[in-house]
């Protein structure tokens, strides 16, 4: 019967991920690998959601006002006018406002430009609807965008560039972790390809609210002539702690978002009711709150990478936004990425993510395949967005390590 | 390549403002053509407009229980607001086993054979990407919910239709044996049928079961309202000999619990089936509303008591409605489930369907839905509406009331 299946759903294949976590949960380890917060949604978000569903926000609906207070936001923050009657889709999460994104506008045949390394979800849909995922890969250590290997992947068949501003995440497969943040110049030269080749571009912005270093999260859509063609995507998940709500929106020019609404109703129908009540509430929240997010995890960034440099790592790149660190493996340490994720759990009871499942080989990436892709597997992904006892926790446990195997994790060779 | 009803309005205004820039039209994917603006987008509006009695959404304006709604803030409050697993909440995946089991007493196995969705609207996307490759053939039974449609000729599918005819929309045995042939992919059934209350008997459900076994045919049903099974017991094909093995049943929360916009709905299938649904669900929405799937788990355990008075509450509204629609003229076919009933609206002498709805709605002041968008021929349906009954008894006697008063037959 296995030629049921789709052509599309049988190129999915289980990730090693799956047997890590499964690994991870028979030791009880500390959980650094899943990116979603272990501490409390706000307060007054749960409650004005418990106020939603006790005032009868239970049928299907959609509530207008977010896309109002959407609208506001995107002109405080990047200057862009959106009419909140036409622009925007409400849908069950980014992942949802990504796939009606896809769908709306990806045919047969259609390429479409991801950024290596990046979260699996997009290529999977990409397929689904039909389109061909080309990558293009970062440069590591800083991740930083070559425009040549940019330029050389587009074609006349390229339709879309999707833009994984900040990393995105799934806690059970891979994406990108970096924590990079696309500098103005990379995005004039994204930007400029997509108005010369008439490209859409889609953004995952999810991360928006999450920036360190006073860096300014700058959108595509606010880039000379991008506005017209770029599907910004975005969600409650990150910014408010409750990745279990599923609200997410698209927003774009009106007959994009016509389009991916269309889709949208025939995909979910709806976003959940009361947590859409509950986002007017969300989206209302004073600077001070967005100011507070930011230090916070700013500071638990700050411990992550002290932490994790105790034990070996180098990290070349502190992540500039999101709850990802994604570190090279100590020099001396010779296995790949997947066994030192198996010792840090076996060993410190410490879970984290191996960097591999977020690159993938492409076509364009020759120069890559001549270098060498070694340095694929020579990442872990570690997870910040963890209350302080959590990581007090984890340093603890990583500290005796560091003094029973000398920072020499498994200490065995190759 | 065509333009899409719903493009063309914001295409006509983008040429009339800049006509340098680009024509963004050809940006916009083929497979739109199917994707409008819904009629009961459009029939709400005009409803509003005129302070209409909206008998033609299907959702109730009463709401669920108290219990399941408790759950949920309780899900709340114990910081259940994370990421549940993809493909369910382990304990959610139990109960609808547990009830499944109890409704037709198939034993399946919650970690391999259930996926949890943000209703069945995802659950009918998610079987379609997942186990539909573009160029294969489905069968679709008309008049049909408008998603089966939409969401086939996402996955590329070659769709035949047999249109199911008044007055008891029985299925017409001969056209559907020369339908399904080797090349037939996939048959979608919905029972109990919405529009037309139709509930397949086990006759239907047995021919079309052999015809599927002989041709080697995957069966998708639809069983949202199976607990609104006023006329003869709900029958899942999955129950049928040889049937589990090839059925992929969907159902969901909202219509039982009346929380339509919770939106958890949930795919049964053999571990092969189930692997496609998840993938496609997993690119979809990735996982469900998390504390909505911890109130969901108690619902479905909730006693036989609370089916039973589900069902003693919708038949009075029935009643309330189907007396009220043959006194003021209509011709009513008989509806054996769900909260919908179809009319023939000819007697009042409107040129079509979506005319007397129209009508309905500026004159009368009720909302009925016009049944042609649910068919690929419109003109299937254009003599026939849909009522729901989904609205306490207050609202069905004033809808009733209004159109006693201001419908004359003509």
């Amino acid at each position: 019967m296995e030629q049921k299946l789709s052509s599309a759903a049988k190129t999915f294949t289980p990730s090693p991920i799956q047997e890590l976590s499964h690994l991870a949960q028979r030791s009880n380890a500390i959980n650094l690998a899943e990116g979603f917060p272990d501490f409390p949604a706000p307060s007054h978000l749960k409650n004005a959601a418990i106020s939603a569903i006790n005032s009868d926000f239970n049928q299907y609906r959609h509530v207008q006002g977010i896309c109002d207070h959407l609208a506001n936001i995107m002109k405080e923050m990047h200057g862009l006018d959106f009419d909140p009657r036409t622009d925007m889709a409400i849908c069950c999460g980014q992942t949802e406002a990504f796939a009606a994104a896809v769908f709306a506008i990806i045919d047969q045949g259609d390429e479409v430009v991801l950024f290596d390394p990046s979260y699996e979800t997009y290529e999977g849909c990409i397929r689904m609807a039909g389109g061909i995922p080309v990558y293009v890969a970062l440069e590591p250590p800083h991740w930083t965008l070559d425009p040549e290997r940019f330029i050389n992947s587009l074609t006349a068949r390229t339709k879309a560039v999707i833009l994984n501003r900040l990393t995105n995440m799934k806690w059970h497969s891979p994406h990108n972790p970096t924590g990079k943040v696309f500098t103005k110049d990379e995005l004039e030269t994204i930007a400029g390809a997509c108005r010369r080749r008439d490209c859409i571009a889609i953004t995952d912005e999810v991360y928006e609210h999450i920036t360190y270093d006073n860096m300014k999260h700058i959108s595509l859509a606010s880039l000379p002539g991008m506005q017209e063609r770029t599907i910004i995507t975005s969600s409650l998940s990150k910014t408010f702690s409750v990745t279990g709500w599923r609200v997410g929106w698209a927003i774009a020019p009106a007959f994009f978002a016509s389009a991916i609404r269309n889709i949208h109703v025939k995909i979910t129908d709806s976003a959940p009711a009361p947590f859409q009540e509950a986002a007017l509430t969300a989206l209302r929240s004073p600077p001070e709150y967005f100011e507070k997010l930011r230090r916070e995890y700013e500071s638990k960034r700050d411990y992550i990478v002290q932490m994790i440099e105790g034990i070996g790592f180098q990290i070349k790149f502190k992540p500039r936004g999101a709850f990802f660190l994604f570190a090279e493996l100590p020099e001396n340490y010779l296995l790949s990425d997947v066994e030192y994720v198996k010792e840090l759990i076996k060993q410190a009871g410490v879970v984290a993510v191996p960097g591999c499942g977020f690159f993938h080989t492409t076509l364009s990436t020759e120069k890559l395949s001549q270098v060498g892709c070694r340095y694929q597997k020579r990442y872990v992904r570690f997870a910040f967005c963890k209350s302080s006892a959590t990581l007090a926790a984890a340093a603890q446990k990583l500290a005796e390590l560091s003094d029973a195997m000398g920072c020499d994790i498994g200490g065995k060779n190759a | 390549m065509a333009s899409s009803p719903a493009v063309k309005d914001a295409v006509s205004n983008q040429n009339n403002s800049n006509q340098s820039t680009q024509q963004p039209l050809q940006h916009v994917a083929k497979r739109l053509e199917k994707f409008k603006t819904t009629i009961f987008t459009q029939m709400s509006s005009l409803a509003i407009k005129h302070g209409a009695i909206n008998l033609g959404q299907g959702f109730p304006n009463f709401d669920g229980p108290e219990f399941v709604k408790e759950a949920a803030i309780q899900a709340i409050k114990d910081g259940k607001s994370q990421y549940a697993r993809g493909y369910g909440v382990p304990d959610f995946s139990s109960a609808i086993a547990e009830r499944f089991k109890k409704d037709t007493g198939l034993v399946v196995d919650p970690e391999k054979e259930i996926t949890v969705t943000s209703g069945c609207t995802e659950a009918i996307a998610a079987t379609m990407l997942g186990l539909i490759n573009p160029g294969d053939e489905v069968i679709l039974f008309a008049p049909f919910y408008d998603s089966y449609e939409a969401t086939l000729s996402m996955a590329g599918a070659k769709i035949k239709c047999i249109t199911l005819r008044p007055p008891d929309f029985s299925v017409p045995i001969d056209e559907l044996k020369s339908a399904i042939t080797q090349d037939t992919r996939a048959v979608l059934i919905n029972t109990p049928h919405n529009p037309t209350g139709k509930m397949f008997t086990r006759e239907e459900l047995s021919t079309i079961a052999s015809l599927c076994i002989e041709n080697d045919v995957l069966v998708f049903t639809d069983e949202v309202y199976d607990k609104l099974a006023f006329e003869m017991d709900h029958i899942s094909m999955a129950s049928l000999p040889g049937m589990y093995e090839r059925t992929v049943t969907l159902n969901s929360l909202g219509k039982t619990f009346s929380l339509t916009g919770w939106k958890i709905g949930w795919a049964i299938a053999p571990p092969h089936l189930t692997w496609g649904v998840r993938q496609a669900h997993s690119f979809l929405t990735f996982a469900t509303s998390t504390p909505m799937q911890w109130a969901a788990a108690v619902a479905l355990r909730a006693p036989e008591s609370y089916y039973d008075e589900l069902k003693r509450d919708y038949m009075a509204k029935k009643e309330i409605l189907v007396e009220g629609l043959k006194a003021v003229g209509f011709k009513v076919f008989p509806s054996s489930g769900t909260y919908f009933v179809v009319v023939d609206h000819t007697p009042f002498s409107l040129e079509n369907d979506v005319a007397f709805c129209e009508y309905l709605i500026k004159e009368v002041g009720v909302v009925a839905i016009p049944t042609s968008v649910f068919y690929l021929n419109p003109e299937d349906g254009k003599n026939l509406v849909r009522f729901t009954f989904c609205k306490d008894e207050g609202t069905l006697r004033a809808a009733v009331d209004r159109m006693k008063e201001k419908l004359k037959r003509k």
